[in-house]
């Protein structure tokens, strides 16, 4: 994958409202492989909803909780504009 | 880049118009299959799979665990258009066939054939959320690969405006060429529909192909061969099967999976390490390979009507889980659901005691006095009553998580609850089960069932009998009334005495998940990740069924086992006969096993300043806790002490030690309210934790560790309490 021109931020920073790329999981393997089956994988848009030490956030039309641990361990590129 | 074969290739013309499942095929008509055709049913957790399979098979449904695991097993029947018998099995939900649970690893094993206990499905229903159509695809697309007849059931159409979306299952089915039947199976749309294309005696075969990534393919031609020639696979099942393994963490094993071979063993563990010194990442390739088929797919098959700002439901959860408020409606609905389970439960618990207490009266009245008679009053009648009296506990226990299951709010509270539970190593979901243990641990301890991770489940298990349930409350208010007689003593200081037990078990069962999952049961506080599903009005139906089954359950199970060990026990208090046939009931049970056992248990128990009689106690009242209460009645001579609890109040309070000196102090008031705090004294809990547990290992660690704590508590507070002048 091409170098992300935005800086790597966990979910649980990215701002509520805003929408990140997933760039990198860096939890372990059983936990990468499932969220990936859920739809979580690299390049998926996912879109943070609210909260920090429990992110609420959609990815590909459905609505995730994910602990701060879990949130963590997700790396976004925070993109400036939602898509449409 | 190695093209994967077509499926759909196999004896259909995959160019030719697709599909025809409602007017089936003119002129190759066959004769209806002899043997009764098995349809399997899966789907993604919370996508209605349960609901459609109750809408097909009624109440013609069988539930029953698979050998060896703790997975619910459920068979049903349902008809064809022509009236013929047609086998459904509800599959445990997953979100993949690589298995991450021992759910999971059932749906997989026998959609694989791997399991002797259940046939391979002949075909496949695969239901999916129209909602959540890209993700719950995934797991479809896993299911095409295995080159059985499908049908995919686009189920909660009726959701899909409010979430804005336009699902076409036309041009899905043409993608797939397997039937696509929209449904709403709350409202028992489409079931028609459904039940044709379950009617026809072919089913195409489904058409779609995908590329496996070029570093993966040599692996998976090769693991496929292998488990075509020395597992005996069918060449589909073999190229799925090798998908899964090449996974890695398709690693969840349950009892009744067939092994692979060693030959198979052999490729598999050749390819690992091949590929781990490449640092390859073959899972993560083949799950992106997967999703970006499905996401060109979904381009197609879905169209956006509506804005993606955000939802009323969006809104909801951000108060719901993430503010004070949250917290505020949490508090709201545990504490309905707790007044419910302990004050409405009541009533009729009330009703059945009464209702055991005639029939016990009427047996009398028919018999003529003798063991016979005892047997069938006490011990039968007695012990049936002793598991019938907590059925209207766990009744409306499930009733609640229905509603909140089905009204997607269970998912929020387990969101909220998780960062209190996480601290002690436990899921949020744990919270219900231990919060339900208040009232019963039996239904406590069924609700775990909703934990995934095997490991959580158990240490939730475990630790759920320390939460004080019912049955405590008469132990611990008489030993409150004896401690603190009279009117003297203000009502809240008695309270504040109830409530520091009600903690001290509380505390207790965090501080041994802490331990277990540090020690015995040792893994990380668990990264959760919980998907939130729509906001729902509660099906009642879906719920009345889920609590009669819940009850049916508990009263088949449970019932059987405590219904012998009430025999048992009240063999153990009525023999031996004292030789003076006139001997009061007190004598007589002194003289009996029990009494002996009480005596025996002495030395034992004397550390924590009870004597013999107290032990007797402890032994009949493994039956039920509050068993305790009517054999101090029985053995202080003092009849209906479960009425009313002065005299025999009064009577505690003169009892003495040989010495003279008195034996219930207020100390030992205390000791013995904090040993039922702890002690594993119930039977019933004990029948149901070897039902979820599958085996007897951990009812057994659990009675010792909780009697061995119990014991050790205890005795700290006597002595300490006699060091320091009590």
């Amino acid at each position: 994958m091409s170098a992300s021109p935005f800086p790597l931020t966990p979910l649980c920073q990215l701002p509520a409202g805003e929408t990140g790329r997933i760039l990198r999981l860096t939890g372990d393997e059983g936990f990468c492989q499932r969220i990936r089956e859920m739809g979580c994988g690299e390049a998926a848009l996912v879109t943070k909803l609210s909260g920090t030490t429990m992110s609420l956030c959609r990815v590909r039309g459905m609505r995730l909780a994910l602990n701060h641990r879990a949130a963590m361990s997700i790396l976004v590129e925070h993109l400036p504009l939602a898509p449409r | 880049m190695a093209a994967a074969p077509r499926p759909g290739s196999e004896g259909a013309d995959p160019a030719a118009p697709l599909p025809a499942h409602i007017a089936g095929t003119p002129g190759r008509r066959r004769k209806p299959p002899e043997r009764m055709p098995v349809y399997a049913l899966v789907g993604n957790p919370n996508c209605g799979k349960t609901t459609l399979f109750n809408a097909l098979t009624g109440l013609r449904q069988k539930v029953g665990n698979y050998p060896g695991v703790t997975v619910e097993k459920k068979v049903g029947e349902t008809y064809s258009q022509h009236g013929h018998a047609m086998k459904v099995i509800d599959l445990p939900g997953a979100y993949s066939l690589a298995a991450r649970s021992p759910d999971e690893a059932v749906t997989r094993d026998v959609l694989l054939g791997r399991r002797a206990d259940t046939p391979q499905p002949d075909r496949i229903i695969c239901v999916v959320d129209a909602c959540n159509l890209e993700r719950c695809l995934y797991f479809v697309h896993q299911i095409l690969d295995l080159g059985r007849p499908v049908i995919v059931v686009l189920n909660m159409m009726d959701l899909t405006a409010r979430a804005g979306l336009e699902v076409r299952p036309a041009e899905l089915e043409e993608a797939f060429g397997v039937p696509v039947i929209p449904c709403a199976a709350v409202q028992g749309r489409g079931l028609v529909e459904l039940r044709l294309a379950m009617s026809r005696h072919e089913l195409p075969l489904a058409r779609h192909s995908w590329t496996v990534p070029a570093p993966i393919a040599p692996a998976v031609a090769e693991l496929q061969a292998s488990l075509v020639a020395a597992d005996g696979r069918p060449p589909l099942i073999a190229r799925a099967e090798a998908l899964l393994l090449l996974t890695d963490q398709d690693s969840v094993r349950v009892a009744g999976s067939t092994p692979l071979s060693a030959a198979t063993g052999a490729v598999l563990e050749n390819w690992r390490r091949r590929w781990t010194g490449q640092g390859t990442d073959w899972s993560g390739t083949l799950i992106k390979a997967r999703y970006e088929v499905i996401h060109g797919l979904c381009r197609e098959v879905i169209r956006r009507t509506g804005e993606r700002g955000p939802s009323l439901a969006d809104r909801a959860d951000a108060l719901l889980v993430n503010s004070g408020w949250g917290w505020l409606a949490f508090a709201a609905v545990m504490a309905v659901m707790f007044y419910a389970i302990f004050a409405l439960a009541e009533y009729p618990m009330n009703l059945i005691d009464g209702l055991m207490a005639d029939l016990a009266d009427r047996v009398k009245d028919a018999m003529a006095p003798g063991d016979l008679r005892d047997l069938v009053t006490s011990g039968i009648i007695g012990g049936a009553g002793g598991v019938v009296i907590f059925l209207p506990q766990i009744l409306i226990l499930f009733l609640f998580v229905g509603l909140l299951e089905s009204t997607g709010y269970m998912a929020r509270a387990a969101a909220l609850m998780d960062r209190p539970m996480s601290r002690v190593g436990l899921h949020g979901k744990s919270f219900i089960p231990l919060l339900g243990s208040y009232a019963c641990a039996i239904p406590g301890i069924m609700a775990t069932r909703t934990i995934e991770n095997a490991k959580d489940r158990l240490v939730t298990i475990l630790v759920a009998p320390l939460m004080s349930c019912s049955a405590r409350l008469p132990v611990y208010l008489l030993m409150i009334a004896t401690l603190l007689p009279g009117d003297a003593v203000p009502a809240s200081t008695k309270a504040g005495l109830m409530f520091l037990m009600y903690a001290l078990g509380t505390a207790g069962a965090f501080g041994f998940a802490w331990l277990f999952k540090r020690t015995l049961l040792r893994g990380e506080a668990p990264l959760m990740i919980l998907e939130l599903p729509a906001y729902q009005r509660p099906h009642f139906g879906e719920i009345l069924r889920q609590m009669l089954e819940r009850g049916w359950l508990f009263l088949k199970n449970a019932g059987t086992i405590i219904l012998a060990i009430s025999i048992v026990l009240w063999f153990l208090s009525t023999y031996p006969k004292h030789p003076d046939p006139a001997a009061s009931p007190e004598v007589q049970i002194a003289h009996s096993f029990a009494g002996q056992t009480g005596r025996t248990l002495e030395p034992l128990i004397q550390p924590l300043g009870f004597d013999w009689r107290i032990g007797i106690g402890l032994v009949t009242s493994f039956a039920a806790r509050e068993v305790f209460v009517s054999s101090m009645g029985v053995i202080f001579g003092v009849e209906g002490a479960e009425d009313d609890t002065a005299p025999l109040r009064d009577a505690l309070r003169a009892a003495q030690w040989p010495d003279g000196a008195p034996l219930f102090t207020p100390l030992v008031c205390l000791a013995l309210m904090v040993y039922y705090v702890f002690a594993m004294q119930c039977m019933s809990t004990v029948a149901v934790v070897k039902r979820e547990t599958n085996s007897w290992r951990w009812p057994l660690f659990q009675l010792a560790y909780l009697t061995g704590t119990a014991w050790v508590v205890t005795f700290l507070v006597y002595q300490g309490g006699r060091l320091l002048g009590f």
